[in-house]
């Protein structure tokens, strides 16, 4: 509805030369709805991309097998942090803080004996109260503010791990036992991932919904005009609040996964460069999109791979390049673009669209 | 011993207060936080360094790498920021100075390598006793080099019709606007001067903190809980923040266990703390939202 509204304003206003320059800049940022595939389609994509999610570890060697669980892990904490940041507007750098604590907790519930789903359950439930702690206080100032609060925090996460000794061994760092067990006749690569594989695509469905229903709408609504909202009776105060501890969990969760897949947690893991891939993940995966995340996931995992072979410096530069492109030219991130390629040729599909 | 850390500290705290004036400059024009403003000052302390190494004195090097970041921050502003200022897009604003501090940062150690480089001290080696206490003299010029940009900045803001005009374009940009001052160009001499400051503060500190891509990552921390501190929107405030923050940065490395630890997180516990009891700093004002 907005397009239509502003599209003439902007055409009459530009002569023709800005116009045919315009109109590709126009068509990259211009919001798209999600695909709305037919029912039929919908289903078998899914299906498809299941299947063949279950049988990848199956016939890969281990090494394919880890990067593959790497990207589920990234996707689960775009998931959320896109929550926080697409839908809520809320920015964090601090991420990296939350992927630390869920980290840790499954280390430190390992060495205690724990089992390693009761540890992963840990690894939701202590960031989302920390965020939630760190929420109450955070979320009363504005973006900048807060985006000011979690840089802080994402800076002093190694030096606070060093500093709580007792717990986390300073420097040294705990060695986790990742091995499935006993019942489960999977080599370890292959247990973790289907750890990641569940606590992805939970985490997918949950995030959907939420973005879709209510209170994804209310999240929305707050980003958009927060007075407003509270006038409609969105308590918004509350509602940021539990979406930074939401968003939280679903790092700490991913921090765990990535502690049993690594089998080693230790201080320098956990510093701003991962604050700021995870930002670059949902950026460039597309900000309020759900399939964004997994799109985005792909990129921090792979790109490194390939400029790291250039220069120790070709990663950073590539991040801070395409944060600057992508926030310009492409606001809806490889999620719109995927959209805008794939719109026109889902439309065509018969069948009724699903409800 | 504690006069000691407390003279150590002004000296590094005039430096977080010059970064944090750049920080305050820039917040002030565009109504924004420059993520990358650490980089900007670190890749001025490089710009002096290389032109040291080329045998330029220090001082001249230090004019050139200046001028060179004034322009360099000036362009940004124009290219990169004031678009998305224009259009009002606060988030897209925070990503693109988050992507210029790791892209520049990137830049800067594919340049120069990730090894440490000697910058020589402005103000020579050796040390002066002030009151029982031995000061070096690059901390002391240090000091004097801040006030001094302080005082010229504040007589350009307080005295100089530019400085009305800045002034005007920053608290009333509409009607500034409507009585015929460009407030785009006053955006541009905010980051102009907020780079030049950032380059005179990077250079500074580079011969004590030595000089290596990771510098200034700390500093600008350190910058940001100092320009809370003081009010995101006023100079003076960034300047007293600055040494605030350097003072209690160093008693909480000698005095707390763990200290070297617990400095990283000093400036956390600052900003959260001024956030929550005075959101708008020592000297800041209040901002007022109409609805």
């Amino acid at each position: 509805m907005s397009t239509t509204a502003t599209r003439p304003a902007r055409t009459s206003g530009g002569g023709t030369t800005r116009r045919g320059g315009g109109t590709v800049a126009e068509w990259l940022r211009r919001p798209r709805p999600p695909l709305a595939p037919p029912r039929w389609l919908a289903v078998l994509s899914t299906v498809g991309a299941a299947a063949a999610l279950l049988v990848v570890p199956l016939v890969n060697p281990s090494y394919v097998n880890l990067t593959v669980t790497l990207v589920m892990v990234w996707t689960i904490v775009g998931l959320g942090l896109n929550l926080l940041v697409g839908f809520g507007g809320q920015v964090s750098l601090g991420h990296s803080a939350f992927f630390a604590i869920g980290a840790y907790a499954v280390a430190v519930a390992g060495e205690a004996g724990w089992a390693q789903p009761a540890a992963l359950l840990v690894a939701g439930v202590v960031p989302f109260v920390v965020g939630y702690a760190i929420g109450l206080p955070a979320l009363r100032l504005h973006g900048l503010q807060l985006g000011l609060v979690t840089l802080a925090l994402a800076m002093a996460t190694p030096a606070a791990i060093r500093a709580f000794e007792p717990l986390t061994h300073g420097s040294r760092g705990i060695g986790i036992d990742g091995t499935p067990p006993a019942w489960v006749p999977l080599d370890h690569d292959q247990w973790v991932y289907y750890l990641a594989l569940a606590a992805a695509s939970l985490g997918y469905v949950v995030t959907r919904r939420l973005a879709r229903g209510r209170l994804g709408r209310s999240f929305v609504a707050v980003r958009d005009a927060e007075l407003v909202a509270e006038t409609l009776g969105v308590n918004t105060w509350q509602t940021k609040t539990r979406l930074f501890a939401t968003s939280a969990a679903y790092a700490g969760v991913a921090g765990g996964l990535y502690a049993l897949l690594l089998e080693f947690v230790g201080p320098e893991n956990f510093n701003l460069t991962l604050s700021i891939s995870f930002v670059t993940l949902i950026v460039v995966g597309g900000l309020a999109t759900v399939p964004g995340a997994v799109l985005g996931a792909i990129f921090v995992q792979y790109v490194p791979t390939l400029t790291s072979s250039i220069s120790p410096a070709a990663t950073g530069a590539t991040y801070g390049v395409v944060l600057i492109l992508f926030a310009f030219f492409v606001p809806h991130g490889l999620a719109g673009l995927a959209r805008a390629a794939l719109g026109p040729l889902v439309r065509r599909v018969p069948g009724r669209p699903k409800a | 011993m504690l006069l000691q850390q407390l003279a150590d500290g002004v000296a590094t705290g005039a430096v977080y207060g010059a970064l944090a004036l750049a920080i305050v400059l820039v917040y002030r024009a565009s109504r924004t936080l420059n993520f990358a403003q650490g980089e900007l000052a670190l890749l001025g302390a490089y710009v002096s360094w290389q032109l040291t190494a080329w045998g330029l004195p220090i001082w001249a090097a230090l004019l050139v790498a200046t001028a060179a970041l004034a322009a360099l921050s000036a362009g940004v502003e124009r290219v990169l920021v004031r678009p998305l200022v224009r259009r009002h897009q606060a988030l897209p604003l925070i990503i693109v100075t988050l992507g210029l501090m790791i892209a520049l940062n990137a830049i800067i150690g594919w340049v120069w390598t990730y090894q440490t480089k000697e910058v020589p001290a402005l103000f020579g080696s050796g040390a002066v006793e002030i009151g029982g206490v031995a000061v070096s003299r690059q901390d002391v010029g240090i000091v004097l080099t801040v006030l001094v940009v302080a005082v010229a900045l504040g007589v350009l803001f307080e005295l100089t019709p530019v400085g009305l005009r800045m002034r005007a374009a920053i608290s009333a940009p509409e009607s500034a606007e409507l009585s015929g001052i460009s407030t785009g160009r006053t955006m541009t001499a905010g980051w102009a001067i907020a780079g030049a400051v950032g380059a005179v503060a990077g250079t500074l500190i580079a011969p004590e903190l030595f000089l290596h891509p990771g510098m200034m990552t700390p500093v600008l921390i350190y910058a940001f809980a100092a320009a809370t501190l003081g009010g995101l929107d006023s100079p003076p405030g960034a300047l007293v923040g600055g040494i605030v923050v350097g003072v209690i940065e160093n008693l909480a490395g000698s005095y707390l266990p763990h200290g070297s630890d617990f400095k990283q997180v000093v400036a956390l516990a600052i900003i959260v703390v001024v956030l929550l009891v005075r959101p708008q700093g020592l000297l800041g004002r209040r901002e007022v939202v109409r609805v």
